[in-house]
Order: structure tokens, then sequence, then C-alpha cells
């Protein structure tokens, strides 16, 4: 959509632009009120704060890994109507956005009740927009998937379950055989898993070969599951039609507000300047730092894990280091001078080797492949000129990560062992049977 | 016993393991459902869309009702009747040009959507072999047919379109819908179950359907083209940065400039360093060239990953402050795909081309994501400071996988003299063991074996 350059900017158009951009705006996220909402809360209006507090709320829900544990109920009708935020929920959008790096301390003075603050909303608002493609992560999330989709990439396939409901432990110490059968129970799931996983794969086999030559989309070929399945339910893929729809209305919105969002930056300069400016850095008493969450919102306990990675990882280095070097030493005997050169020689290529390595993780998009989970596509082997990602190459880099992760184990297994065993020796009359050899 | 602190930690991570299995099960219950439900035979379609005005009793089951027709139905009969001829009609001069057109485009020519929702109808109750002039057509209650009547076999598929259209609301929409009913009083069924190995091969998706879908891919890829800079953005792009920083300066707070990208860096870094580092180890030198640059490599790595961890403990040092007033947040779980998840969508496919391929991704994919929680588990039990020792508890081994206990209390009690609490020392014969015993509950490896160290 193009916009024709005038010599003389009509005022009227001017006018027109800001409500149009906002409008855009307020159509492509979700549960978003009216832009005369948004006009108000510049004036900090109390209407505009319950609205854009259930905005944010509905913005940071589906990209924060804990929504779960806030319970929701789905705005239906206009959203200014909607019944009143709850306080926990208020309490849950301070925190999401203070752990994200949120500056202003002004937000969370505001009152718990939702009452108030409608400026200072729409600033978080504007801010989370500021920092990264809101309404695009928005959309991909909530993506309506046509086709039968796995993962393949190196994420956790698990889902983490949320922080786990206050659970009423029992009282006293646990009995062994409990523990026992806790870990029985869990493998017995992963058995189960299995051996689903293997019938649906079975069966996605099946429904592909047998639908084959029917997709309007040459390239896909086949039906999915999905596609399938709407053929047989006509009133299910009315919904899915309708869910379509809607994403499409959203994503013709979210274009349009890219081409529209520089005067809703310029007016929100304006609207930063009606605040007054924040005193200087209130006195608060300091808390203990929490587990959670880090000045610049950064989880301490990612920062943590990854510095045991990165530790253990420097430890295995180490030694295959000293090993090879050793080894190295011993065996290398008189070189001449050609044994220089080709010593120099391959210095430099590895270092440009590793300089290459270095600059993947740089540069920030070094992934040779997108993330998230793919359509899968039944084709014939090897085909020329198709594009996407073929299972025997995603196998393989299954198995390196297997590879990877089973001599993490061994090597954590080995450490409790001898740990054990240092004790073991300490304490005359213990009682050992070491588990069988595998 | 176990004492109570460091157990119950253990449990709570067991249950967490627990609970991610089980929502993973479920999901793919759920899929399982769907999927052998579209390999049996396809039942009639169910009931559709209730109708805005009261009539007779909706029953696709019963081919006719009880009660006599009233005016209020002949009338609709009448109407619908007409409908159906035109859309005969229209169908006939179809087969004529010879072409294999998609049913809605029997509305062509047609502007009002009432029409089009009412002339599909007609046709989807055509089952099996259904001639160009056949009326009143078979009261099939299929979602979809094919017609044989066109040349060249091209086979048509409506998918119930109709109701896929804006809900017209108008007369004739109705109509159709009261179609379904009272159609099948008119000719007897002859139900054909379809089974999608069978007859898979003739399904066609639904015109508004393939049109939403396409416009949707056109709609992403627009979204996508309009992340590369180009002017408008470029601007909108200067604007946001200055909003930040002023944000940034009116807080009165010092800023910091650590973002959660520098963490996803650095968490990619360790992941690429660890494959690179895999690679080596694994790889066999056939010469001395090969063995030194092998040698180079690794401690370049060596090197790179001191800089990242240093890099690191300088994020923690500045990261690790007193926090304000800020209510207390829920533990935030790592972002999906390390924190490098593609804000945006796009069409990407896995290829396989057989179901052993397949079978085989999908297993390893459990497998690593097994083996992920087991190393986490492993991870977390010396912290509570019970040790526990789960040797090879793997999935995927066959009768093999055994699970062997061996628990070491902590610390603290330790040093205990006589705990009185070990039951399985007791079994074992009266060790006189305070804190170790051990469980190995693999039936196939018969009775224990105790030894006493040395």
């Amino acid at each position: 959509m193009g916009r024709r350059r005038r010599r003389q900017p009509d005022p009227a158009d001017a006018a027109r632009a800001l409500p149009e951009a906002i409008a855009a705006l307020s159509r492509t996220l979700p549960a978003a009120p009216s832009p005369e909402i948004f006009r108000r809360a510049k004036f900090d209006r109390p209407e505009a704060a319950p609205a854009l507090w259930r905005l944010l709320f509905h913005v940071l829900s589906p990209l924060s890994a804990d929504s779960a544990s806030v319970s929701f109920t789905l705005v239906d009708g206009p959203p200014e109507l909607a019944s009143p935020i709850a306080e926990a929920q208020v309490r849950w959008v301070k925190s999401v956005l203070h752990s994200q790096g949120y500056p202003r301390l002004a937000l969370v003075q505001l009152q718990d009740d939702g009452s108030q603050g409608g400026r200072e909303l729409l600033l978080a608002l504007a801010w989370l927009l500021a920092r990264g493609p809101l309404p695009e992560r928005l959309l991909t999330q909530s993506h309506v998937r046509l086709g039968d989709e796995m993962p393949v990439c190196e994420c956790e396939a698990l889902a983490s379950p949320g922080p786990p409901a206050p659970r009423v432990e029992a009282e006293g110490s646990v009995d062994i055989r409990h523990l026992q059968w806790l870990m029985g129970k869990l493998q017995l799931r992963w058995r189960n898993l299995m051996a689903g996983q293997q019938e649906q794969c079975a069966l996605l086999g099946k429904i592909h070969s047998y639908t084959r030559g029917c997709h309007s989309d040459r390239s896909l070929g086949h039906l999915s599951v999905t596609e399938t399945e709407l053929l047989r339910d006509p009133e299910g893929g009315r919904q899915l039609l309708q869910r379509l729809e809607t994403e499409n209305a959203r994503l013709e919105a979210a274009l349009e507000w890219r081409h529209r969002e520089l005067v809703f930056w310029r007016w929100m300069d304006t609207v930063l300047d009606t605040c007054p400016l924040e005193a200087s850095p209130p006195t608060f008493l300091p808390r203990i730092p929490e587990p959670g969450a880090g000045a610049a919102g950064l989880p301490v306990r990612e920062l943590q894990a990854l510095q045991e990675e990165l530790q253990a990882l420097q430890e295995e280095l180490r030694k295959a280091v000293e090993a090879r070097r050793a080894a190295w030493q011993a065996a290398v005997g008189g070189h001449g001078p050609e044994w220089r050169a080709a010593r120099r020689a391959l210095q430099v290529a590895v270092a440009q080797d590793l300089a290459a390595l270095q600059w993947a993780w740089e540069q920030g998009k070094g992934q040779a492949r997108p993330h998230g989970p793919r359509r899968l596509v039944r084709t014939e082997a090897r085909v020329p000129g198709r594009l996407g990602l073929w299972a025997t190459e995603a196998t393989e880099a299954l198995r390196a990560r297997e590879a990877c992760l089973e001599a993490m184990l061994h090597q954590l297994q080995g450490q409790c062992r001898q740990e054990l065993a240092r004790l073991v020796g300490v304490r005359p009359g213990l009682i050992w049977v070491p588990p069988p050899a595998r | 016993m176990l004492p109570a602190e460091c157990s119950r930690r253990l449990v709570a991570e067991l249950r967490d393991a627990l609970d991610s299995c089980a929502e993973l099960q479920r999901q793919l219950e759920q899929s399982l459902r769907v999927s052998r439900r579209l390999l049996r035979a396809w039942e009639p379609a169910e009931t559709p869309a209730p109708e805005p005005t009261p009539g007779p009793e909706i029953n696709e089951e019963a081919p006719s009702s009880a009660c006599p027709p009233s005016p209020q139905d002949l009338k609709e009969l009448e109407l619908l009747t007409q409908a159906l001829e035109k859309a005969v009609r229209v169908r006939k001069g179809l087969s004529k040009a010879g072409e294999g057109v998609k049913a809605h485009s029997l509305k062509s020519g047609s502007t009002s959507p009432a029409t089009r929702a009412s002339a599909p109808p007609s046709t989807s109750h055509c089952a099996g072999s259904c001639a160009p002039g056949t009326k009143p057509p078979r009261g099939i209650r299929h979602p979809w047919v094919p017609a044989k009547d066109l040349p060249g076999r091209r086979l048509l598929l409506v998918g119930d379109g109709a109701h896929m259209g804006k809900g017209a609301g108008a007369n004739k929409p109705e109509a159709g819908l009261r179609d379904q009913q009272i159609i099948p009083q008119a000719a007897p069924p002859v139900p054909e179950a379809f089974t999608l190995k069978d007859k898979g091969a003739l399904l066609r998706l639904p015109e508004a359907f393939r049109k939403a879908a396409s416009r949707n891919a056109r709609l992403w890829a627009q979204l996508s083209s309009m992340q590369t800079g180009d002017s408008v953005d470029a601007a909108a792009a200067t604007a946001k940065t200055q909003f930040l920083q002023k944000m940034q300066t009116a807080a009165g707070q010092p800023g910091s400039r650590l973002s959660s990208a520098e963490v996803g860096r650095l968490q990619k870094a360790c992941s690429l360093l660890r494959l690179r580092m895999r690679e080596e180890l694994t790889a066999d030198p056939k010469d001395w060239t090969q063995e030194y640059r092998s040698l180079l490599t690794l401690e370049g790595l060596q090197a790179l990953v001191g800089q990242c961890l240093h890099r690191l403990q300088e994020l923690r040092s500045v990261v690790e402050q007193p926090q304000g007033p800020w209510p207390e947040g829920p533990p935030r779980a790592a972002s999906p795909c390390g924190g490098g998840a593609d804000p945006m969508w796009s069409p990407q496919l896995l290829l396989y081309s057989s179901t052993e391929e397949l079978q085989t991704l999908a297993a390893l994919r459990l497998r690593v994501a097994m083996l992920d929680q087991q190393v986490h588990l492993e991870k977390v039990l010396p912290d509570s400071g019970a040790w526990v020792t789960v040797c090879s508890g793997g999935v995927g081994h066959g009768e093999d996988s055994r699970l062997s206990l061996l628990v070491q209390p902590p610390r603290s009690t330790r040093e205990g003299v006589d705990e009185g609490t070990c039951e399985c020392a007791g079994a074992l014969g009266g060790g006189g063991g305070t804190g170790a015993w051990c469980l190995d509950s693999c039936p196939r490896l018969g009775p224990l074996k105790c030894t006493r160290p040395p």
C-alpha cells in the first residue's frame, strides 16, 4: 500500500493519520480498546485504565511461559465493557513488565485495583511495541496451523509444567519406596509415550499417502490431518475457517500498522512529555534478591544454568586438551622447517574456522534454519528442488544432540558414583551394592 | 526413610517431570483419536447449524418425518425445488463445457450470496453416480461428493462450502439447510461408507477455505518482507529507539544496557561450542596434520569458552542487585528455542519419504527430551543433599532398562551413629550401615549381591 506524496500535506489527512494508525493497532492486537480510549489515556482519564490493563494482560500472557498460573477469562464483546481486571492480574502484569526491564517506577506505584494510570499504561504498551515486533510475535503465537506440525529444533520437547501449584507435601520423611515408585512411573510414562508416538506416525503416514494429489498447493501434495478433518466434519471446518479469517483480518491490520506507525511514535513523544519527570530514585528498602528476576529481566536461574553448562564444557575441554597436548609433545619428534610452515598454515586455518564459529553466534542470525514446528510433507525421496528440511537431516542433528546428552548424563552419574565411593570408603560398615555394569 | 527436606525437592522435581509427560501424553492421545477416526469409515455429517426460524424437528437419521409437511414447509420445498432445478441446469451446462470446475463456481454469474449458498447443497447430496439429469438427488448426508459425471473424471468437492460462506441469513440459505433434511425423504438413501483408503484421493478442499488459506500465506509473506528495511521502516525504527531512550532517561533510574539478547547469544555460543567439541572429539585423526589441527581447535574452543564465561560473570555481577518495590515475580521459565525464536511465522516444511523415517525421527525426538529430563534430574539431586544415582533408566533399550537406586542421606545425618530407620539395611542382613543402602529393582538380575568395601 503506497502513499501518494503530496506537495502540501493535507491537514485533514494528518488529523486522520493518528486515529487510523491507532485503529490499525487496535485491530491487530488481541482485546484492544478503541482509539478513543487511547486518546483518553494520554490525559490520564480514569476510564482508560481498566481497558489498558486488560490489553496489557492479553498482550503479555501468550508470550509468557507462566501464564497458565494466572487464570483469566477471555473477554467477549467490547473490552471497555468487560468485567474489571482482577488484582492478581494487575500484579502479574507489573511483575512481568519488571522482569522484562521496564524502567519506570510509576507503573509499580499504581494501585492494584486497576482503576488508575491510563497514561502510564499507554507508555508501557508503547515501550513493549518499541522493543520488538510485538504484533507479529502475537500473531505467530496464535497462528492457525493447517498442517501436521513437528518441531525439530534443538529446543525442549517437553512443555514446562509452569510453576507447580503449592502442593501439600507429606509431613515428615519420604519413603524411599515412594521415590522408587515415582521413578518407575516416570519410566512407564515414557514408554507409553514412545509407543503412542510410533502409532501416530504410522497413522499420519497412511493419511498422507491416501490423500496424495488432493491438495491445491502442489508443493504440499497431500492433505494434513487438520484439512482432512475439516472435510469430515463441516462444523469443525466452519470454525477453522472463521479462525483463519480472523487471523487474516489481524494480519491486514498489522500490515497497515507497519505503514502508519510513524505518526504514533511522534504522538507518544508528546505523551511522554506530559508526564512529570520521575523524582530521583525513591528510597526503598533493599529486598533480598528473588531467585526469579534480575534487574535487567535476566532470570538468575537461567544465568546460573548457563554458567554451569559453560563450566562443564570448559572442564571437558581442559581434560581433552591436556591429554592431547601431552600426546602430541611426546609424539612430535624432529620435524624440519617444512613442519614449521605447515604448522603456521594450520594455525591460520583453525583461527579462521573458529572466527566463523564465533560469528555464527555474534551475528544473532546465525541459525541456518529457522525455529519452530514444521509442517510434515510426505514426498518421494530426494526429489530435487524441494524446499524444506529432510527428515534424515533432522535425524542426524538429533543424534548428535543425543550423544551429547548421553555423555553429559554419564559424566554426572560418574560424579555421583565417585562421591559415593569416597564416602563409602570413609564409613566402615557401610553396605554398598554397586549397580550392575552396563 | 529419607530426611524430609532434601527428598522433598526430589519428589517435587519428579512430579514436575511426570506432569510434563502427562501433558505430552494428553496431546498425543488427542491426535491419535482424531487420526484413528479419520482412517475409519466416515459417518454422515453432524447436524448443521441451527436454523434461525423454528421448524419441524431436524432429524437426518429418519428418512421421513412423521408429521405432515406444514404450509411453510411446502412453500420452502417449492423454493428449494426451484433452486435445485436451477442448479441441475447449471451443472448440465458445466458438464457440457467439459471442465472440472469447483462447485462454487456454479454460482458464477449470480451475485447474491444466497444463490451461492443454495446451489452447492443440492449437489452435496449426490453420492456415488449422479447423472446430471437426476433429480431429486440422493439424500446422502455426506460432506462431499465426487461428481463423476464430469468428463475427464475431474472430481469436485463441495465440502459443505455453503455453510462456509458468510451466513447470508436470507431465505435461500435456510432453504438450502432445510434441503438437507427434506431431501432425504424424496429419494431412497443408499449410503456408501466413505473410507480414506479407498476414496481419499477424491477429496478436494472447499473453495472458501482455499482462498482463506492462500490469502493467509500471502499476508504472512508480505509481513515478513516488511521486516527488511525500507525508508518507512527506517524512520519508524529511529523513532522507536529515541522513544526508548527517552523512557529510560525519564525514569531516573540507572538503565541497564543488558538485554536478554546477550544471554541468548551466550546460550547459542554454548551450544555451538559444545557441538563443535563433540565433532572434534569423535573425529578420528588420520595423520599428524589432522591431529595437530584437532588439538589447535580444541585449544581455541577452550579459549572461546573462557571468554564466554568471563562475559557471563560480568553480566551476573551487574544483574544481581537488590530489587525494589516491584511485586514478586513468578519464576520465568526459559523461553522456548533459547530466546532466539523467530518472531515471524514462515512456512517451513519437514519432508519425509517413508513412515519409518518419520518414526525414527519422532522416537529420537522423544529420546532427546527424555535424556534432557534425566540430565536435569541428575543435576538437581546433588543439590537436594540426598544422593541418588539413577543408573541406566533408559527407555528404548528394550528389556535392558533397569532402575537402581543407591541412596546416600545428607551429611547432617551421616555422622549419626544409629539411625534405626534403615529398613533395607535390615533386609540385607543387618548391616551396620547407618545411611547407605541399595535397592536393585531389576527382577531379571535375580538376588542381590552384597559386597562389603575393603
